[in-house]
């Protein structure tokens, strides 16, 4: 658990989120995530997320939309395959701005 | 909000997988035997997808795997894309075995999927891969309630909030749709329900909704079948995509048809036997679990009234005071009846297995046979239900190996080529009584007393009657079949059918007619818990006698007696004579009747076999409620049990089996 915790660099504010990304773990990732809304920029670390559900790519869609609106930026340090997939199985791959990649 | 704990599911979800392949088998059998009813294959069908859709859900990967190949495959069946033929029956039969004991893997927490696994299941995908052979079957009658549409499906799909708290996840959805035909998503959206400040949000709860189009040559029902399990938790549309106007329209907009809730077992009931590993539970019927309330009420109502009487007593109202004890007494007992109803179930859950047991046999003996079975709906005790499976199939096996006649030689002897084979079970006084009849050759006595003389168990020339000789197959080690089949031959003998039988406090014999068949005959107790008695008294002690084997009791004058040269008492009694057990010899009981006319005789009978039992006198018949006397001091050969007595008393029960064989064993002794 030690690892994902939300960094602070420059302004940019970086998530990491869990290899275990399913429902179990949303209320800790929401905290994070709270606490990084009103970022200016703010980096998303997806690339250790092993399992991934409908909860954690909604809640990642409503923060993107949240920092939008508050004028911050969304970029990804990376995103597993995992995430990718699952990310485009719900249609959310633009949505979520994930980095660029032909679905499987 | 912590996460779904799914594993609480775990146990109903197996016990539902284990029943839909028990549907699934019987299906199958019931389609081998020609069967057209197109409604066999949706049955085996929706078993195979529900065990799907469930072992997804828990992420048991390998079952799910394995089913979905297998359902690919039912789903040309059900299309009619594929012709039903034997060996795919034979195919789909094994599927459902594998199933089985991937599913059993799976509870104990080991890997479901083998070598065995693996290679079904490749079989199973080539013959997916390879097509259906059949170009194009003629259409289904239009009974079917399953529309194709050639293009496919636009799905409206809205959560509700708690769907992810339920187990659910559309991803998972998704992806078995995707497996369906090609899966677009067109829109997704939140909706108005979403909180406006990302802090307020409850990442559990789920805002979401798609649109989505399904393109390919996919059912109505397969679709339905993949949101089966977000019943209650979505708004869901499923429209044709760019349907031909002549089509008829499958209710726009109409909500899936769902199953029905899946029925939470009512009450888990632990066995009573204690044993570790019958530890299991019993899905109870509700009207079971209400006529455990009714009788419960009564049971306060009652006991109200007495206290009443209690607080307030006069002796002018001891007549009601009688009347509430009674009343006590009906309501105890009928609940009592009520408890004990809960523990039985319908001997079905055994006879089950043996539809597709026969038509193994059959293939395998080059024989033919008929099965029919009566009396399904027995009811019985779980634990003896559990124990008598065994006996049962090897009783089954031996009448198919050893019975039954291959169809020349049934021909040469002027019968069918079709042998019957005869399951019946029905409740006979407090017993159950279980028969599995034959019309084959019957028990080949020559053979058998060949047998018996060659084993020493009994001596050249000694004549023995026909009972006596159906009597050797039950001694120990006795096979009198001319070569070991892998059926038969396993060193399991007809000893271990009747020893299991009796552990079950029940009884096992066998009428045979020479070139008619046989029967045997397995009497059980509806339950090991509670038997009805009769208390004796031999001097100080108590014995009860169970009253299923009594016989009669009487009176024998000193003349009626006589003493046979080793000092064994015998007596006549209907034609025959029977010896004396004196109880307080064997259990070495003080200051009891030593005159046998002061004292009364018991016959009781064990699988034919009678003696009597010498007591001092009769007290009455009453119910015993059965204490493990090897589980609280130690086993006692001619007792099977204890119990306590109205007064605090402890009596022991007379193992009726135990003392009828030491009765025979010093009558022998004596000849």
């Amino acid at each position: 658990m030690g690892g994902r915790r939300a960094t602070k660099q420059g302004g940019m504010v970086t998530v990491s989120l869990p290899a275990d990304c399913r429902i179990g773990a949303q209320v800790a990732v929401h905290a994070e995530l709270v606490a990084a809304v009103q970022a200016s920029a703010v980096a998303l670390d997806g690339t250790r997320v092993e399992r991934v559900d409908t909860a954690a790519l909604q809640q990642l869609w409503l923060f993107a939309r949240a920092l939008e609106k508050h004028g911050g930026a969304l970029t990804w340090k990376g995103a597993s395959q995992a995430l990718e997939e699952a990310a485009a199985t719900l249609g959310l791959t633009t949505i979520l701005q994930l980095p660029a990649q032909q679905p499987a | 909000m912590g996460t779904v704990d799914l594993t609480q599911f775990h146990q109903t979800f197996f016990a539902e997988s284990m029943e839909g392949l028990d549907g699934m088998e019987a299906a199958l059998l019931e389609l081998d035997a020609g069967s057209t009813d197109h409604e066999l294959v949706h049955t085996i069908f929706r078993a195979a997808h529900s065990i799907k859709g469930g072992a997804a859900t828990f992420g048991f990967a390998d079952v799910a795997a394995f089913t979905h190949v297998a359902e690919s495959l039912l789903e040309e069946v059900r299309s009619e894309r594929r012709p039903v033929t034997s060996d795919l029956i034979d195919l789909l039969l094994r599927s459902v075995d594998c199933l089985r004991t991937m599913l059993d893997h799976t509870s104990q927490g080991r890997p479901a999927a083998d070598e065995n696994s693996e290679a079904l299941r490749a079989e199973l995908a080539h013959l997916v891969e390879t097509g259906t052979g059949v170009a194009a079957a003629a259409p289904v009658a239009a009974s079917a309630p399953v529309t194709v549409a050639a293009a496919g499906w636009k799905i409206h799909f809205t959560a509700h909030p708690s769907l992810l708290q339920t187990g659910n996840d559309p991803v998972r959805v998704f992806h078995e749709l995707k497996q369906l035909g090609e899966l677009q998503v067109l829109r997704v959206f939140t909706v108005d329900a979403v909180p406006d400040e990302f802090a307020a949000l409850d990442p559990t709860q789920c805002y979401l909704g798609w649109e989505l189009t399904l393109s390919g040559n996919v059912e109505r029902a397969a679709v339905d079948g993949v949101f089966e399990w977000l019943d209650g938790d979505c708004e869901l549309a499923i429209e044709p995509l760019g349907a031909p106007a002549a089509a008829p329209a499958p209710a726009t907009a109409a909500p899936v048809a769902l199953l029905p809730p899946h029925p939470v077992p009512a009450a888990a009931v632990n066995g009573v036997s204690g044993h570790a590993a019958d530890a299991g539970s019993i899905r109870v019927g509700i009207d079971k679990v209400d006529a455990l309330i009714n009788m419960m009420g009564e049971l306060v109502i009652t006991q109200s009234m007495l206290s009443d009487i209690g607080a307030n007593f006069e002796p002018s109202q001891l007549e009601r005071l009688r009347e509430g004890l009674q009343q006590l007494e009906r309501t105890t007992r009928e609940l009592q009846e009520s408890v004990m109803r809960i523990r039985m179930l319908p001997i079905a859950t055994v006879f089950n297995r043996f539809p597709r047991m026969v038509r193994d046999l059959e293939r395998k003996l080059g024989k033919q046979v008929k099965l029919e079975m009566h009396g399904e709906q027995t009811e019985l005790d779980k634990t003896v239900l559990e124990k008598i499976g065994d006996p049962m199939v090897h009783l089954v096996r031996n009448a198919i190996d050893h019975g039954l006649e291959t169809p020349d030689k049934r021909r040469a002897a002027g019968k069918a080529d079709t042998g019957t084979l005869t399951l019946d079970a029905h409740h006979e006084g407090g017993n159950i009584i279980v028969r599995i009849s034959d019309d084959g050759a019957g028990l080949n006595h020559a053979a058998i007393v060949a047998k018996a003389v060659e084993r020493g168990l009994v001596s050249p020339g000694h004549d023995l009657n026909d009972d006596e000789i159906a009597e050797l197959i039950f001694q120990p080690g006795f096979s009198t079949s001319a070569k070991a089949t892998d059926l038969s031959g396993r060193g399991v003998g007809m000893d271990v059918v009747r020893r299991n039988v009796r552990d079950l406090g029940g009884s096992v014999s066998v009428k045979s007619v020479a070139g008619q068949g046989s029967t045997f005959t397995i009497a059980l107790p509806l339950t090991l818990a509670i038997i009805d008695g009769l208390v004796t008294t031999v001097g100080n002690e108590r014995y009860i006698v169970p009253l299923i084997s009594v016989v009669e009791s009487l009176r024998l004058k000193p003349e009626a007696v006589r003493r046979i040269a080793s000092g064994n008492e015998v007596f006549h009694f209907r034609d025959e004579y029977l010896p004396i057990m004196r109880l307080h010899r064997a259990f070495g009981c003080a200051n009891a009747v030593r005159e046998i006319e002061r004292g009364i005789v018991v016959v009781v009978e064990d699988e034919g076999q009678r003696v009597g039992i010498l007591v001092d006198e009769l007290l009455g018949q009453q119910q015993a409620v059965i204490k493990s006397l090897e589980k609280h001091y130690r086993k006692v050969v001619g007792v099977s049990g204890a119990t306590i007595l109205g007064d605090g008393s402890v009596a022991l029960i007379v193992d009726v089996g135990g003392v009828v064989r030491l009765g025979r064993r010093s009558e022998q002794a004596a000849a």
